[in-house]
């Protein structure tokens, strides 16, 4: 393609940002509300953060809930007792993400592999716990954190489409970075830890460098995701930080289609759309579909939506790119030394 | 503050009905519409428009009070027909300005979404019914959890929420809010009703122990539990909170076991209660000897579904109940009745819970003579009847708690049982006098009746 890298970007972002800002409109015909529009958007950012991790550098963690729960936490605890101004909250939660993240950070990527997605979970499942025990005074338990406040921003009152708006700027401006960090040297580095990371250490990178930094980026996503979903509703359920919110992100990942960056937002919007509109449809046999949903596409659609958008762009002869499993844009001698189908089919 | 904004609009209100009436007897019913009309501004989901109104049904499908939902949800069915065909505790309902013709004459028509036990699942839900749907007011349970996020969403969103199945002192103490109203008895009622036939039957000498599910409900009946019997003379061992969804107790009865404790309590409701009762009688707690007393279970908060999923281990189990199929009055015979025609087996007391509060609500609006929710609001407040259960039923302004004669029930031993449905008796009827208590017994504020 003759077009420039960053145009491609603009070009992809100006096409995700049309859509993202039309949602509220076009969600409505499909039986959705503005409320479910602002959520997708919400949790899209929660899983764009999380194929920064997984995407790039493979390492699959079990435990952002962790930072979309303690976001959300410090956020409620700011709305409520400091001011119902969000910039404050945005604030404190951005540092106290930074420091959880940290913390979480040094001591579980040490490991790497399934060591690490346990390790994650534990330190996620702690914070649960914490919050259901001995935090419980402040987070309020099992009742969820309730509050009377109403957030603003600089005297706007914060609700209703006012909120997605908020959460699409920081969507299009999220996906924007993301395209920038996989395009960039850092993001090569990323995906080069993917690829080996042993061989990458013995050139002389530090890799755990490069893998703190890829993580910490990930849980401010989540973070932001967790500051967002307190604004739209100030109420803070334990839920955000139970381990079936990992769960779900994973899952969003997995379904919509790992390291697209696209991808998981779209199985984010799935998974929603799923749980609000398509739910009531079935009735209470709901999570067995969804489930028998999931088991399709794993074992049809291995690299999710967007794998079944490009094989379906191959067959009608528009020439969707070949699900990559690894290095995404290895040059052609490396895919062939690989032995990828792509390398293998000129004529295509 | 609230107080300064509300008295004038009211008064105005009165000024305006009053100006309404006097003009002219055969206009008057239009001006009263037309009045409200000309005062109420949008607010939640009011206006409603066509002529259709559209309640919202949000009940557990999943999770571990699923059975209670199903329940409640066949509850709701049967109330949106009988307010549109008539028929049921319509017929009973005193003092009621229901037609059984709709609600203000529109046709009622109700969504419904599941609350996964979860409190983040079901506002999510209630958020659906609201922005998507339109519902004027929106009900369900159980899980007192689920009830007060919900209850706060309702006074955010200014949408009326009926409360149904919900035991926890918070919902109408320290979370009370202006646009949730709870018609089931609450924790301390169970203590108060309790207490004094525990130590009638069991002595008063007594050591309990208690599992107790850790949230809200299990911690305030917990609390009620412990201050109930301790009055009756009995000593407190200890608590342990169980999370809420367990399916193996084994690890909690062992340290029952252990103690030097006669007597256990289980803090525990839904297919938890089942799970927990049926491992303590596996565990042989229903058949030994403790400080030389015949050990006893006690479950403060029963009910029908959870005594059909534990079984024979019922048998002369205690606990308290809002509701029973035996009840002989004739509101609650017309709802048992119509119930038992239209699904084959007698309703539960969740179902009977969210039946009624339907009615109440639609009853509100008819007497307020329209869904403005701060009118409905005022029609329910102290509003007192009778016709939906033995006696009479007061809900009270201060705190939205619905107060009225509530049972102490007894598991029936599998010989008693004429059918499979005959598995509770009644051993005491404990009048409304009886569980009264102030307001200001547990604090909490009500909130105002717009937002600001």
């Amino acid at each position: 393609m003759g077009r420039s890298p960053f145009a491609a970007d603009l070009i992809a972002v100006g096409l995700f940002a049309a859509v993202v800002l039309t949602m509220p409109v076009w969600i409505v015909w499909i039986g959705g509300y503005e409320a479910l529009a602002t959520k997708i958007v919400i949790w899209a950012v929660f899983a764009l953060g999380f194929d920064i991790l997984l995407g790039f550098t493979g390492y699959l963690s079990f435990g952002h809930a962790a930072f979309f729960g303690t976001a959300a936490y410090t956020t409620g605890l700011c709305l409520k007792h400091l001011s119902a101004d969000i910039l404050p909250a945005f604030f404190i939660t951005g540092g106290v993400s930074l420091v959880v993240a940290f913390v979480i950070g040094l001591l579980t990527l040490r490991r790497s592999g399934i060591y690490f997605s346990i390790l994650t979970l534990a330190f996620a499942e702690m914070l649960h716990a914490a919050a259901l025990s001995i935090l419980q005074a402040y987070t309020g338990g099992d009742n969820g954190l309730t509050m009377h406040t109403k957030p603003e921003l600089l005297g706007i009152r914060m609700e209703g489409l006012n909120v997605f708006y908020l959460a699409a700027i920081v969507a299009i401006l999220g996906f924007f970075a993301a395209r920038q960090i996989k395009r960039s040297p850092f993001g090569l580095m990323l995906r080069a830890i993917k690829e080996n990371a042993m061989r990458l250490e013995y050139t002389g990178v530090n890799v755990w460098a490069y893998k703190m930094a890829a993580y910490m980026i990930s849980a401010m996503y989540a973070s932001l995701a967790g500051f967002l979903m307190v604004v739209l509703e100030p109420y803070v359920a334990t839920k955000f930080l139970h381990w079936s919110t990992s769960g779900e992100v994973v899952i969003m990942s997995v379904i919509g289609g790992v390291n697209t960056l696209i991808g998981p937002m779209i199985g984010a919007a799935f998974m929603l759309y799923f749980e609000n509109v398509i739910q009531a449809f079935i009735g209470e046999q709901w999570r067995l579909v969804l489930g028998l949903v999931f088991v399709l596409i794993v074992i049809f659609l291995p690299g999710g939506f967007v794998d079944g958008f490009n094989r379906i762009r191959r067959a009608v002869g528009l020439g969707g790119r070949e699900r990559h499993h690894n290095v995404p844009d290895a040059p052609a001698p490396v895919r062939e030394n690989r032995g990828d189908r792509a390398a293998r089919q000129p004529g295509e | 503050m609230p107080g300064k904004l509300i008295i004038p609009a009211a008064t105005r209100r009165r000024i305006l009905k009053t100006g309404t009436a006097l003009g002219g007897l055969a206009l008057a019913p239009l001006g009263f519409v037309r009045g409200a009309w000309a005062e109420e501004g949008p607010l939640g989901t009011f206006p409603v428009k066509g002529d259709t109104v559209k309640f919202g049904f949000c009940v557990p499908q999943t999770g571990a009070y699923a059975d209670e939902g199903a329940d409640e949800l066949r509850a709701y069915q049967l109330a949106v027909k009988h307010l549109n065909e008539g028929g049921g505790v319509l017929e009973t309902l005193k003092p009621s300005k229901l037609t059984g013709q709709g609600v203000l004459g529109k046709k009622v028509d109700y969504v419904t979404g599941d609350t996964q036990t979860n409190p983040d699942a079901a506002r999510t839900a209630a958020q659906r019914m609201i922005e998507r749907d339109g519902v004027i007011m929106f009900s369900g349970g159980s899980s007192s959890a689920v009830a007060i996020a919900q209850q706060y969403l309702a006074q955010e969103k200014s949408v009326v929420f009926m409360c149904a199945l919900t035991h926890s002192n918070d919902t109408t103490g320290k979370d009370r809010r202006r646009y949730g109203f709870r018609h089931f008895f609450n924790a301390y009622m169970s203590g108060v009703a309790l207490g004094p036939i525990l130590a009638e039957d069991y002595g008063k000498d007594r050591r309990a122990y208690h599992l107790t599910a850790d949230y809200t409900w299990g911690h305030t009946q917990y609390d009620s539990m412990k201050q109930a019997t301790e009055k009756q003379g009995w000593t407190t061992v200890n608590n342990i909170m169980t999370p809420l969804g367990s399916t193996d107790y084994s690890q909690f009865l062992t340290a029952v076991l252990n103690s030097d404790a006669d007597v256990l309590v289980l803090n525990h409701y839904g297919k938890d209660m089942v799970n927990s009762l049926t491992q303590a009688s596996q565990f042989g707690m229903r058949d030994i000897d403790k400080n030389g007393k015949k050990m006893q279970i006690v479950v403060p908060l029963y009910s029908e579904l959870m005594a059909k999923g534990a079984g024979d281990n019922i048998e002369g189990v205690l606990g308290t109940a809002n509701f029973n199929e035996k009840l002989d009055d004739a509101g609650s015979q017309a709802f048992i009745k119509t119930f038992t025609d239209e699904y084959g087996f007698p309703p539960s007391q969740a179902a009977h819970t969210a039946y009624v509060q339907t009615l109440l609500y639609a009853n509100a609006c008819e007497t307020a003579g329209t869904f403005y929710p701060p009118e409905v609001i005022k029609a329910l407040e102290g509003f007192e009847c009778e016709g939906i259960g033995p006696g009479k039923a007061l809900y009270r302004a201060e705190d939205h708690q619905n107060f009225h004669d509530i049972l102490v029930v007894k598991g029936k031993a599998p010989s008693e049982r004429k059918d499979q449905y005959d598995l509770l008796e009644i051993v005491k009827h404990v009048p409304r006098a009886e569980i009264e208590y102030p307001a200001d017994t547990f604090p909490g504020e009500l909130g105002p009746y717009k937002p600001a």
